[in-house]
This record gives structure tokens, C-alpha cells and sequence, in this order.
């Protein structure tokens, strides 16, 4: 009887299948059993593909964007669309070219609201440099979709390719800036919570092009936070990752809101910062040029950890045990108790 | 590591070899649950200690026959609001979440303020309202806004003294729920005849909790300390008492694992009737076939609520039932003991395992 009601629960596409967790990553592995052709494309199941060019690689990357509410303090659904792929791209070491936008709208959509998300991505290209080059505009009938969905792609070309398996032991974990802030402003403002919060999402095409050359791995803690994307990059590197509880990238007002909220805060998404490895010898350099980008008060670069063999990802907690960090399930789901 | 924090842990060190024998401590709130799973507390107790969850975590405690209605009510076309953690629960019906997949109108909501919000759009919206004092307080609120509500709504002290009077486990001690406690005071918790300690949610707190009430169990003490003093007044909070008790009867609960406790439950009063979706729908609600939903499985739910097993005692944990495809609700709840082993504690083994 128990065997049956897992089969039942897999017949079914459920919310969890899109949460970035371990059911998103069955769904994409049955998808890409049958999508089995990938030519010369390489890295097919990762946030970008790769193609070998003559001296360099193009990278190609695409990104769907749902959000409720659309405008939340510091951005809307048009600035995280733009800056999401933008900042895959960006992770990737590659030189952003051009991005596309496609868009579908729900009938009786409000033409300033649209006009406002086309102004915040136009703002964030022309921050970037990087044009919006073609795109497509369609319209459902009322009730078909909630207000509105945003699909950007970007092609970009990399010299050298940042990985996000990169990690050595040894190697420093470090973010480009404190965490967490665009997932706190969003539910900051579902709750009615009067707060300064503001999401983080910004491009980072221009900090990583100034230091990716120094960084072994690379990765932006988008949906899942912290905790599902250093745990896939340590994963993915064969490596074990300590992180210290008494310097990690949050700032109070993140923590209280976790708190209050009874949400695990290493989930907490960010769009506009990053994770990285350096070698101990290159790291004073890369958060030197890092806190250009993300100054204190905005919470700047620092380190987080640090990489040793073995696996998994752990914290060094303020009594001393180690926990460990897990891949986060599902949704994020406040406490009732 | 911190140097109050060591000097407690060698506090209780000293107190738990002075008391010697098998000391069960439980702690009953879904926070408290997580927090000591988080903060790694199991591992620096002296092996005498032996700290177990209770009937803590709201959704684990909502009986299969409540989740089958609501399920149903969704079923037949009623919009169903409530909030994230019961989606996934499995009844015999499905779950909340299968039942929007199958077309039913079922939302997630954050707060009750969103199901009024969702009211506007959908007249016949229920809100399914679960959880103890804490969310009862903010159910109560909405039902005076005029949202209507099936209420599986409980009051925390009936379970304890439930516990006791079954008497399957030898507790020593309660770690007494702090934002329950928030709202319902110390007061209340006086006639329960056990050591208990209401405490906060960060590892001092938790310590100096677990410290408290050794030093009661040495004193041969049975009495309520209240640790969490920044945030639990003597008196609660009057003004969200009150609101509950304008809004809500207390009536007997059906809870999983004990069944029906006398008193235990909080039903909308006669005065709000029209927003009682028990009575609103009740044409539906009575065609329902429940002699399934009293047939038993292999989930330890029941027995893991009321303390007296450890998730990994359960046949089920890690092999048939995990975060992703739960069987019960213990691994749906994040406040859940068997989703917070699952999370927190991938490689322990079964810490003492031979107790009882």
C-alpha cells in the first residue's frame, strides 16, 4: 500500500518539482533522458551550456521567472529576469552579449505595470552594458497565468571557463557580499513587515570580470540559498566545506526575519551576489577588489569557510558541534509553532 | 566554544551524575524540536539524558479524520486556504497538494491576512486553522474579519497532562513551549505535576532549560521556571486570550496519536456559525467514508508524538518515507521530529536506543 503511494505521488508535476531541490533535480534527469542529443554542447546539465569556438567558448544559458509579489522593495520581476541570466552567465566566466526576453502576459495585465518592468530591465541593461536583443510577447486569456512570466536567454563568450566543481581543499570559501537579502525584502513584504531590507539583485558581470580569473569555483546562491548551492558545489568538487557560525554573510535584520519567521536562513535566496573558492594566496586580492563592488554598509566580501578533504557541508556552531548543512527541501515554509 | 555555555554543560554534567538514574526530558514545541537538532544539544548530554519531542509540532498532530475532511471539502470544489506545511500531509484522500493538482482550488498562505486577502477573490474560501495558542490568536482575529474557518485549532496543556495520565513514558521533565507560553502565560501550567521549564529557542536558553530542571529533579522540585523571561510574561498575553476566547469554545480535539482528548480543542462559538465551515458544509462532510482513515500502517507517527520512539526506530524512516515522499506528517513538517532527524542528523545512529 505504501509502495503504491509513492508511485501516485510521481504521476503528477508538484510545486516541489520547480523548488531546486532533490525533486528538480529527478524531474531534470528524466528530461534529459530523453533529451538525449547535445551535439558539440557541453555541460548540458548545469545552469549554462558551453560550446567550443576556436579561442574561446560560448556560453548559452536561459532562465524562467515566476515571483509574487512582482514589485518588492529594491526590484521587480523585469530586474531579476534581466540580472538572473545576466549573472549565470556572469558565474561562468563568460562576457555577456546579448540577452533575449520573451514574455507571457495575462489579459487585463495593467500597460503601466508592464511599462515599469520594461523601464527596471532597461535600467540593469544599460548598468551592465549588455542590450536586450530580441524577444517575443504573447497574451492569455484572463485567469490563465497569474499577471505575468518572464523567460530571459543570454549567449556569452568565456576565455576561460569558472566552474562550480572547482573547489580544492584548502581553498577559501568566500561571498561577494552578505546573503539572503532578496528572499528577506520578498517575504518582508508578504508579511507586512516594516523593514529596510532591500533585495540585492544587481548584475555582476563587472565584478567577475575583474575577478574571475582568480577564483577556482563559482556560484550564485539564487534559489536555494547557501545551503542548496554550496552544498552543490561541494558535491560536485569531491569536497568538504566548514563554514563558521560566528562569520557568516547575514545581517541582523536577515537573521531576525529568519528567525521570527522560523525559515532556515542558509535557504534564503540572493540575486545579485555570488560564492566562490580561492586559493588562500589569492584571496586579500579578490576581496580587495570585491569590496569596491558590495562596501560595507551594503555588507561586503569576506570569507565564510573554508574547503578541507572529505564531503559534505558543515557549520561550526557557537557550541562547538558540527552540523551539517542539508540541500533544502521544497518550498520555504514559515513555522505555525 | 563559548565560556557560559561550557560552564552550563558542566553544570548539568554534575547534576546528571548526582541524579544517576535514566532521566527523560521532552521538549514539545516545534521550534524546540529543531533547535536542539540544530545546535547538535543531543550530542552533549551525559549519556543519562535521554531528550525526546512530544506532541510539538501542530500539522504532526492534526488527525487523519480532520486532513480527509478538508481534503474533501477541496474535493468538492470549496477554495481551501492553510498554511504551507499541511499541503503535503497524505490522507486517504490525497493531500491538500494533490488535490490542487487534480484542479481543486487550494492556496498556501503565509498569514491569515492572505486568506482574507484571498476572500475578496474567492467568497467561499475556508481557511483551514490549525496549530495551538499562538496561531489560534491570529485565527481568531480573522474569523472577527469575517473569514471563515474549520478549526483543528488545540490547546497545548490538555496534551501534556494526556501524557502524563497515559503514563507510556516516564517523563521527568517538560522543556515548556516558548511562544505557546508567550501567549498563554506561565499560570496555566502550575497544576501539571512534573518539573518544567519554559525556555527560549537559542542553545543557552535550551541549556540552561535542561540545567533548571535537573537542579529541580535534585531538589526534588515539581514546579514551572520560566527561563524565557524576555519574551513570556506571568499573564501571557491578555489581549490575544481574550480574542481567542471571544472567537472560540473549547470543546474535546482529536488529536493523532492520542485520539480524542476531553477539552482539548478549540471550535468557533454559535455566535460565528455562519463562518464555521463544519456546519456551513456539513452536507459535504457527512457523506464522507472514514472507516478507511482508521486503518493503520507502518508509520510510528502516533508513537513518535507522544515520545516513545525515536524516528529511526520507524521502519519506514529514510526508506520508504523521506522529505520528498513523505508517509506521515512527522517527515512533512519542518517542525516534525522525523523531518528535523532526517535534516539535521543524516549519519547518527540510534542514540539510547534501550531506554524505557
Amino acid at each position: 500500500m505504501q509502495k503504491s503511494k509513492i508511485k501516485n505521488q510521481n504521476n503528477r508535476i508538484e510545486l516541489d518539482h520547480g523548488g531546486g531541490g532533490y525533486k528538480s533535480w529527478e524531474l531534470l534527469r528524466d528530461i534529459r533522458g530523453i533529451l538525449r542529443l547535445k551535439g558539440k554542447w557541453k555541460n548540458c546539465e548545469d545552469d549554462a551550456a558551453i560550446f567550443n569556438l576556436e579561442k574561446q567558448k560560448l556560453v548559452f544559458t536561459t532562465d524562467a521567472f515566476i515571483v509574487d509579489p512582482i514589485f518588492f522593495p529594491g526590484g521587480d520581476i523585469g530586474k531579476i529576469a534581466i540580472c538572473g541570466t545576466i549573472n549565470d552567465l556572469a558565474v561562468m566566466g563568460a562576457r555577456p552579449l546579448g540577452i533575449s526576453l520573451s514574455m507571457i502576459i495575462e489579459e487585463g495585465f495593467p500597460k503601466a505595470d508592464l511599462m515599469k518592468i520594461i523601464e527596471s530591465i532597461d535600467a540593469v541593461s544599460r548598468q551592465a552594458g549588455i542590450p536586450v536583443v530580441t524577444g517575443d510577447t504573447k497574451v492569455t486569456e484572463k485567469g490563465k497565468i497569474d499577471k505575468i512570466e518572464i523567460t530571459t536567454a543570454g549567449v556569452g563568450l568565456a576565455k576561460k571557463i569558472i566552474s562550480n566543481n572547482g573547489i580544492n581543499p584548502g581553498d577559501l570559501i568566500i561571498t561577494s557580499g552578505d546573503l539572503g537579502e532578496h528572499a528577506a525584502a520578498l517575504l518582508s513584504k508578504r508579511f507586512n513587515y516594516k523593514t529596510r531590507v532591500k533585495s540585492d539583485s544587481k548584475p555582476l558581470n563587472e565584478e567577475l570580470e575583474k575577478v574571475g580569473k582568480y577564483l577556482n569555483a563559482c556560484k550564485d546562491p539564487t534559489r536555494g540559498g547557501l545551503a542548496a548551492n554550496l552544498v552543490e558545489m561541494a558535491e560536485k568538487s569531491k569536497v568538504k566545506v566548514v563554514l563558521d557560525e560566528k562569520i557568516l554573510p547575514y545581517k541582523k535584520e536577515i537573521i531576525a526575519i529568519s528567525e521570527l519567521l522560523g525559515i532556515d536562513i542558509f535557504s534564503l535566496a540572493s540575486e545579485g551576489r555570488f560564492i566562490a573558492a580561492v586559493s588562500p594566496k589569492k584571496v586579500k586580492k579578490v576581496l580587495q577588489i570585491l569590496r569596491k563592488y558590495n562596501n560595507p554598509p551594503t555588507g561586503g566580501a569576506k570569507i565564510i569557510g573554508r574547503a578541507e578533504r572529505g564531503r559534505g557541508v558543515f557549520l561550526k556552531t557557537s557550541l562547538g558541534s558540527l552540523r551539517p548543512i542539508e540541500m533544502p527541501k521544497g518550498k520555504l515554509i514559515p513555522r505555525i509553532c | 566554544m563559548n565560556k557560559s555555555i561550557q560552564n552550563i554543560i558542566k553544570k548539568i554534567d554534575i547534576l546528571s551524575e548526582k541524579i544517576g538514574r535514566r532521566i527523560n526530558l521532552m521538549e514539545v514545541c516545534g521550534t524546540h524540536t529543531q533547535a536542539v537538532a540544530r545546535y547538535g544539544i543531543r550530542e552533549l548530554m551525559p549519556k543519562n539524558i535521554r531528550l525526546t519531542s512530544g506532541p510539538g509540532c501542530p500539522v504532526c498532530v492534526t488527525s487523519q479524520e480532520d486532513i480527509d475532511m478538508i481534503v474533501n471539502l477541496a474535493l468538492a470544489g470549496i477554495p481551501v486556504a492553510t498554511y504551507g506545511d499541511m499541503m503535503r500531509v497524505p490522507g486517504v484522500y490525497g493531500s491538500l497538494d494533490q488535490a490542487r493538482e487534480k484542479g481543486a482550488k487550494v492556496f498556501t498562505v503565509y498569514s491569515v491576512e492572505e486568506a482574507l486577502v484571498l476572500q475578496k477573490k474567492y467568497p467561499d474560501l475556508v481557511f483551514f486553522g490549525l496549530g495551538f495558542e499562538t496561531t489560534a490568536a491570529m485565527t481568531a482575529y480573522a474569523v472577527k474579519k469575517g473569514l471563515t474557518v474549520f478549526s483543528v485549532h488545540k490547546l497545548f496543556i490538555p496534551a501534556m497532562k494526556a501524557l502524563l495520565k497515559l503514563g507510556e513514558l516516564k517523563i521527568d521533565g517538560f522543556i515548556n513551549p516558548g511562544h505557546v507560553s508567550t501567549i498563554i502565560g506561565v499560570k496555566p501550567y502550575t497544576d501539571i505535576k512534573a518539573p518544567q521549564v519554559i525556555t527560549g529557542f537559542i542553545a543557552e536558553d535550551i541549556l540552561i532549560g535542561i540545567y533548571m530542571l535537573l537542579r529541580q529533579l535534585a531538589e526534588n522540585r515539581a514546579e514551572v521556571e520560566n527561563e524565557y523571561l524576555r519574551s513570556v510574561r506571568q499573564e501571557g498575553n491578555p489581549a490575544a486570550l481574550k480574542s481567542i476566547f471571544e472567537v472560540f469554545d473549547v470543546e474535546d480535539g482529536n488529536w493523532r496519536g492520542f485520539g480524542v482528548i476531553p477539552k482539548s480543542g478549540l471550535e468557533i462559538k454559535n455566535k460565528f456559525k455562519n463562518q464555521n465551515a463544519k456546519i456551513k458544509y456539513k452536507k459535504i462532510l457527512d457523506k464522507i467514508d472514514f472507516s478507511k482513515s482508521k486503518k493503520t500502517t507502518a508509520c510510528k507517527c502516533g508513537e513518535i508524538i507522544r515520545g516513545l520512539k525515536e524516528p529511526r526506530e520507524c521502519p519506514l524512516f529514510k526508506k520508504l518515507c523521506t522529505p520528498e515522499y513523505p508517509v506521515g506528517p512527522c517527515m512533512v513538517s519542518v517542525e516534525g521530529a522525523c523531518n528535523v532527524e532526517y535534516r539535521y542528523n543524516q549519519n547518527a545512529k540510534i542514540k539510547n536506543q534501550k531506554s524505557k
